[in-house]
């Protein structure tokens, strides 16, 4: 049995010493793809930074590729940031810099490579995601949904084992959303990467989730763990029943 | 850290008919350089061989794919041979490539004439912000302009009294720079009394305005250029479009107004300062305060104090359009509106050059002096 990618044990993560959300404990194993979702302000987003080891947990441990994040000083933490990508809900392109140079800024500062390597990796990661000939594109020369591509780029640079995706197919239309899950089917299949997103996207979600963890606003803890369809069964929990079954909340 | 490629990546070249065989050999990492690509003939077959591969990541399906876009048209790449993992990610690479909106290059003459008529919007771009903003202050005239009068005493503010300090400070510097050079060329033929005349007419014609002009425009035309140019990258100024309201007349119109309101006061209290720095040279040179003020009102007529305030306002002008434009037409992200800031202040300069040279024509034709 291969050790989780991704782990996390009774974690509460939350802002300004207040706790958003508590009590999450699941697993990732390699190449699963795991949703993280629930309604607005349930901290979803909170969480997956606190998973990601951007930000730290009130409460609870987790683990990345077997490391403790709470176990590592500054310099072991930034190394297992490395191994792990990040696409934020905003793409957060640098604005300044061309779409292969926003792919190159990680290979300068982490990989030992020149710049002509450099230069073959950052196109062969624009050309995964489709974006091969806007390489020389600056952010704002470009669409929403490329900007989301150009920023799952940017997170494949130094060819990460996991990736944590927030909310990929926000303000996206459908049929761009559709291609962009698409996409990140393939790069499960291709590359074998782990993933956690979070989304409020029901359709996105049932063509990528392996399995989801639902997180309740209401007793601000992770209410129910499963498969969709586990969710839509009379006994689900009625929150994410309701979720699922694109209800309104009570 | 990233791992060391213990063994460079090389590779080798056998022909097996029409099929060029490359075998790939040492470490294919991010963290060593990769070989450079080798010829390949068109139509032929290129295939893989790997038994010597070591350590491996996306370096070498990005070599790969460099090579595939390096090649001849009429080569064709067989990916057999390539371990599993590397076939899927150089697949991955090349399965969406058709999506990309990329741009073919554009041949010189074709470049040559995008140039020519992006030269040609820009300067269009430059008279219809002008016109835009005249048009704004027309319909103020009448009543009918939308324009944002509550940030209005804070421009008045950070264009005035806060650019005080350096007006006065590079004023009087002004006028010390002037009476020292006096001094030392009217001193040879005796007329050391003539430096009251010469720093008061300096001050009062050309240097209290221009001097004023530069100091606004290092100040606030950056200011209104990153301000505004900020505001395009965050949507704000399409906001305001998208409810109906001109962001030209809107933002524009109250700078213009504030600009116009305080620099020619500055550019009093700059002449005044550097009559002022005169005054402390010669006074240091052996003339009396008395007879140094004396000379200034003999030399400086109403006339001449006008000619300097028709210039301050003149440079207001400039000064205010120079700063809203380039901030209106910044690019929208971080280098767009930090060159918006650097290009308003060297457009604002340029200008009040060309400007004060054309009045020193034009005064000179009305004698106006």
């Amino acid at each position: 049995m291969p050790e989780p990618r991704v782990r996390c044990s009774d974690l509460a993560v939350g802002h300004d010493g207040r706790e958003v959300v508590g009590g999450v404990s699941f697993a990732v194993e390699p190449g699963q793809v795991v949703a993280v979702v629930g309604p607005s302000g349930c901290g979803k987003s909170t969480l997956m930074r606190a998973l990601a080891g951007l930000d730290p947990a009130m409460a609870g441990d987790s683990w990345i590729l077997g490391e403790r994040l709470g176990g590592l000083d500054e310099a072991g933490h930034d190394a297992l940031l490395r191994r792990v990508g990040f696409m934020f809900q905003g793409s957060a392109l640098w604005s300044s810099l061309t779409l292969a140079e926003n792919v190159e800024l990680p290979l300068r500062e982490f990989a030992r490579c020149g710049a002509r390597e450099r230069r073959l990796l950052a196109l062969h990661k624009l050309g995964q995601v489709g974006l091969l000939g806007a390489a020389d594109k600056h952010p704002a020369e470009i669409s929403g949904g490329m900007a989301k591509r150009a920023g799952l780029a940017r997170a494949l640079a130094l060819d990460p084992e996991v990736l944590f995706l927030d909310e990929p197919s926000a303000g996206l239309d459908p049929v761009t959303s559709a291609r962009l899950d698409d996409l990140i089917l393939r790069l499960r299949d291709g590359l074998g990467t782990s993933i956690v997103l979070v989304s409020h996207e029901v359709p996105s979600i049932r063509r990528l989730a392996d399995f989801c963890v639902y997180l309740d606003p209401v007793s601000r803890t992770m209410a129910a763990t499963g498969k969709i369809d586990d969710f839509l069964r009379p006994d689900a929990h009625p929150g994410a029943r309701d979720f699922f079954s694109r209800h309104a909340q009570p | 850290m990233p791992e060391v490629a213990d063994s460079p990546a090389r590779f080798s070249l056998a022909t097996e008919g029409a099929c060029l065989r490359i075998s790939l050999a040492g470490d294919w990492t991010k963290d060593g350089p990769l070989p450079d690509f080798p010829q390949l003939r068109d139509g032929s077959e290129v295939r893989w061989s790997v038994e010597e591969l070591g350590k491996v990541d996306s370096a070498l399906p990005a070599w790969i794919q460099g090579l595939e876009r390096a090649a001849p048209p009429g080569v064709s790449f067989r990916h057999e041979g390539l371990p599993p993992r590397i076939r899927g990610w150089v697949l991955l690479a090349s399965a969406d490539a058709e999506s990309d909106g990329g741009e073919e290059s554009l041949p010189w003459i074709a470049r040559l004439g995008l140039w020519a008529t992006l030269s040609k919007a820009s300067w269009l771009r430059a008279v219809s912000h002008i016109g835009e903003l005249a048009l704004g202050l027309a319909r103020l005239l009448v009543g009918r302009a939308k324009v944002n009068w509550q940030e209005f005493p804070q421009l008045l503010r950070t264009t005035g009294p806060d650019a005080l300090p350096i007006t006065l400070l590079l004023g009087f510097l002004t006028g010390v720079i002037m009476a020292y050079v006096g001094m030392i060329q009217l001193g040879k033929v005796g007329a050391n009394i003539y430096v009251a005349n010469l720093v008061g007419l300096a001050m009062a014609r050309e240097m209290g305005a221009l001097m004023t002009g530069v100091v606004a425009c290092g100040r606030t035309s950056t200011a209104f250029a990153s301000h505004l140019g900020s505001m395009n990258v965050s949507q704000e100024t399409d906001a305001l479009r998208a409810i109906g309201l001109r962001p030209v007349e809107y933002l524009g119109v109250p700078r213009l107004l504030a600009v116009l309101a305080v620099l020619p006061l500055l550019s009093v209290f700059a002449t005044a300062a550097g009559i002022l720095g005169g005054m402390a040279v010669a006074v240091g040179y052996g003339m009396s305060a008395e007879q140094y003020a004396n000379q200034v009102i003999e030399a400086v007529s109403v006339r001449s104090f006008l000619t300097g305030l028709i210039k301050a306002h003149a440079f207001a002008l400039i000064v205010a359009w120079a700063g809203c434009y380039r901030g209106h037409v910044a690019r929208r992200n971080a280098r767009g509106v930090g060159e918006a800031a650097t290009t308003a202040a060297v457009l604002g300069i340029t200008l009040l050059v060309v400007a004060d040279a054309a009045f020193a024509v034009l005064f000179n034709l009305f004698a106006f002096y």
